[in-house]
């Protein structure tokens, strides 16, 4: 087995005196998919906002990529360099083209020349299927073809984890799929990837190991096929009953 | 960007109204749809038209426009303007007390600073190094000019520059020099560390607190008092100094205001990227602040050009106080009216474009906003 990307030991994260994230212990392996589902509020966001330190924690232990992540600031930029992450609600750079959004990571923060760091994103953008719309701006883009340049963006810095925050969930209905074949792609690519989300079907397709959250807690994790057709938590039936009942 | 705002042509009222038929239709619905509705904007096109002609019978038709003999006698007993003070007097209203055999330096000088001005507007001085190449130069120049002494060019102190020359000279540098302490203020206003943004805060407050007159006074007279003697400098600078200090606290808060409207989740997505505090503010943060904040920037800039005026407290002779000593002599005293007139005129030129730009950017800026 190799080595971990993640390895999260007894954490514990407040906001004040209000517990977000209980005894978290989370071992992920180079390579592995993950989903992280549970209802609303259960911290699944802010669990994994902490592996690329958006969110700080208070107690325990957090390693990525064999770095323990803690006030050192240019700890935190390397680490961040090596982590991507795409976010519900897209957060591209409105004032940049589709494709200075992708190069100016690379550029800045890895140095890569810019013919370079522009050849690596039209790359990108054409697996994620919109080379066409690279010098427009995002808000000439719908939806999901923000999203696909979000996932795109993340790539060009050649991240070795993946981090995906509900990506699908702002989203309108029609456009949901376009991002998920992406995301099944990466998949299969195998990207170690941790994500929130509530596709079940996704999840089933592609995840190695399902986590329920709820209440700050890891409650129960398996393989899809079991956490879905035999859970074994009370929480995570009635969570399961009311996700897949419609 | 350019290439969408071509497609950004949907609503033109001007065009449509330029046939004369629509015109026509136009002018009958807006204007003329009820006898009681005609009447109203006859008569208000009357009054209108009467003041209209008044006014051109005062400003031109009637008006004494050069003094042959460089006397006001000509412009005795007219009823119309005397423009003649203007034709006698502009020097002294552009130049100030600049020594009259030099004063083509002086010109220069304000059409280098202004030429300077005007290119830095165009989009292709958008970068660090050609902006701080040309603002460098265009500084360097002026200065040579204004104060001589190089190349054969007689000495020329500071505190004999004047007229519309020192109004955009100490425009430009106050602006230049008030904007990077603006963006350092705003930035270490929102410092995590409590020290540095509580200590912003009551620099910004107390500066916005004190009227500028107060700080120019201090900076010109006072601080001779309390500074040694190598940290003074010139009156000038120290006046240039205070004045873009005030700019700086106010455009400090502008900027924050822009800073504040930016949605969280852009520098959550800078910082995911692995972009340093820096690369963050001056990538991210702050274009879009300052394009957030583009109405408020243009309006203190506007009001900053008017504020120049000031500086008359501590002695230098903008335009405002060298249009005063223009039509202070005994000779051209009562044509004090035309020479504000033209004053204003200067002003207008320079604040009505600067406006128009501010306009020109938003249309340049709306595209790529969510």
């Amino acid at each position: 087995m190799s080595e971990a990307a993640v390895r999260i030991s007894g954490m514990n994260k407040f906001y004040g005196r209000f517990q977000v994230l209980r005894d978290i212990n989370l071992e992920v392996a180079s390579g592995e998919r993950i989903v992280i589902c549970g209802p609303s509020g259960s911290g699944k966001s802010t669990l994994i906002r902490c592996i690329n330190r958006l969110e700080e924690h208070q107690q325990g232990r957090i390693d990525v990529l064999g770095t323990e992540l803690n006030d050192d600031i240019s700890n935190i930029d390397h680490i961040r360099r090596d982590v991507g992450m795409v976010f519900q609600h897209f957060n591209l750079f409105p004032h940049l083209t589709v494709l200075e959004n992708c190069t100016l990571a690379p550029t800045l923060a890895r140095k890569v020349p810019v013919d370079e760091a522009e050849a690596t994103a039209m790359t990108y953008l054409e697996r994620v299927r919109i080379p066409e719309q690279a010098l427009k701006f995002p808000g000439q883009l719908s939806g999901g073809q923000q999203q696909r340049v979000a996932i795109a963006r993340a790539l060009c810095m050649k991240p070795k984890i993946l981090l995906f925050d509900e990506p699908t969930s702002a989203l309108d209905p029609e456009m949901i799929k376009e991002v998920l074949d992406v995301m099944v792609e990466l998949a299969h690519d195998g990207m170690t990837m941790l994500c929130v989300t509530h596709e079940m079907g996704f999840a089933r397709q592609v995840a190695d190991r399902v986590i329920f959250m709820d209440k700050g807690e890891i409650v129960e994790e398996g393989r899809p096929g079991e956490l879905f057709d035999n859970p074994r938590n009370e929480r995570t039936r009635t969570f399961l009953s009311q996700v897949l009942s419609h | 960007m350019a290439t969408a705002s071509r497609t950004d042509k949907s609503f033109q009222p001007g065009k449509s109204a330029a046939h004369p038929m629509v015109l026509a239709a136009w002018l009958r619905r807006r204007y003329f749809r009820t006898p009681l509705n005609s009447a109203i904007s006859l008569l208000g096109m009357a009054f209108l038209l009467f003041l209209a002609y008044h006014a051109l019978q005062w400003a031109v038709v009637q008006a004494v426009w050069i003094s042959p003999d460089g006397t006001s006698a000509v412009c005795r007993g007219i009823s119309g303007a005397c423009w003649a003070v203007i034709q006698q007097r502009w020097r002294i209203i552009i130049f100030g007390l600049f020594p009259y055999d030099e004063q083509w330096r002086s010109m220069f000088a304000c059409l280098v600073m202004v030429a300077t001005i005007i290119l830095s507007c165009v989009p292709f001085f958008w970068k660090p190094l050609r902006l701080s190449l040309l603002w460098s130069g265009g500084f360097l120049l002026f200065y040579a000019l204004m104060r001589g002494g190089v190349f054969g060019m007689p000495l020329v102190q500071p505190a004999d520059w004047g007229g519309l020359t020192l109004t955009v000279f100490l425009y430009a540098a106050g602006v230049l020099i008030g904007m990077p302490m603006a963006i350092a203020m705003a930035l270490a206003r929102r410092s995590e560390m409590p020290l540095v943004s509580k200590m912003t805060g009551g620099l910004i407050d107390g500066v916005r607190s004190l009227p500028l007159i107060t700080i120019l006074f201090t900076a010109a007279l006072i601080f001779p008092f309390v500074l040694p003697g190598w940290l003074q400098g010139d009156k000038i600078w120290r006046v240039i100094i205070g004045f873009a200090l005030f700019f700086a606290a106010y455009q400090a808060e502008i900027i924050r205001s822009g800073l504040q409207s930016i949605p969280v989740g852009q520098e959550e997505a800078a910082k995911a990227l692995g972009l340093t505090y820096w690369q963050r503010t001056s990538r991210i943060m702050l274009p879009q602040a300052f394009r957030n904040a583009l109405p408020p920037t243009i309006n203190q800039l506007v009001i900053t050009f008017k504020e120049t005026s000031l500086i008359v407290i501590i002695g230098f002779f903008e335009i405002l106080a060298s249009g005063n000593a223009a039509y202070g002599t005994g000779e051209w005293s009562f044509a004090y009216f035309e020479v504000y007139i033209f004053v204003a005129l200067v002003y207008f030129a320079f604040v009505f474009s600067l406006s128009r730009y501010g306009a020109y950017l938003e249309r340049r800026m709306r595209f790529g906003q969510h």
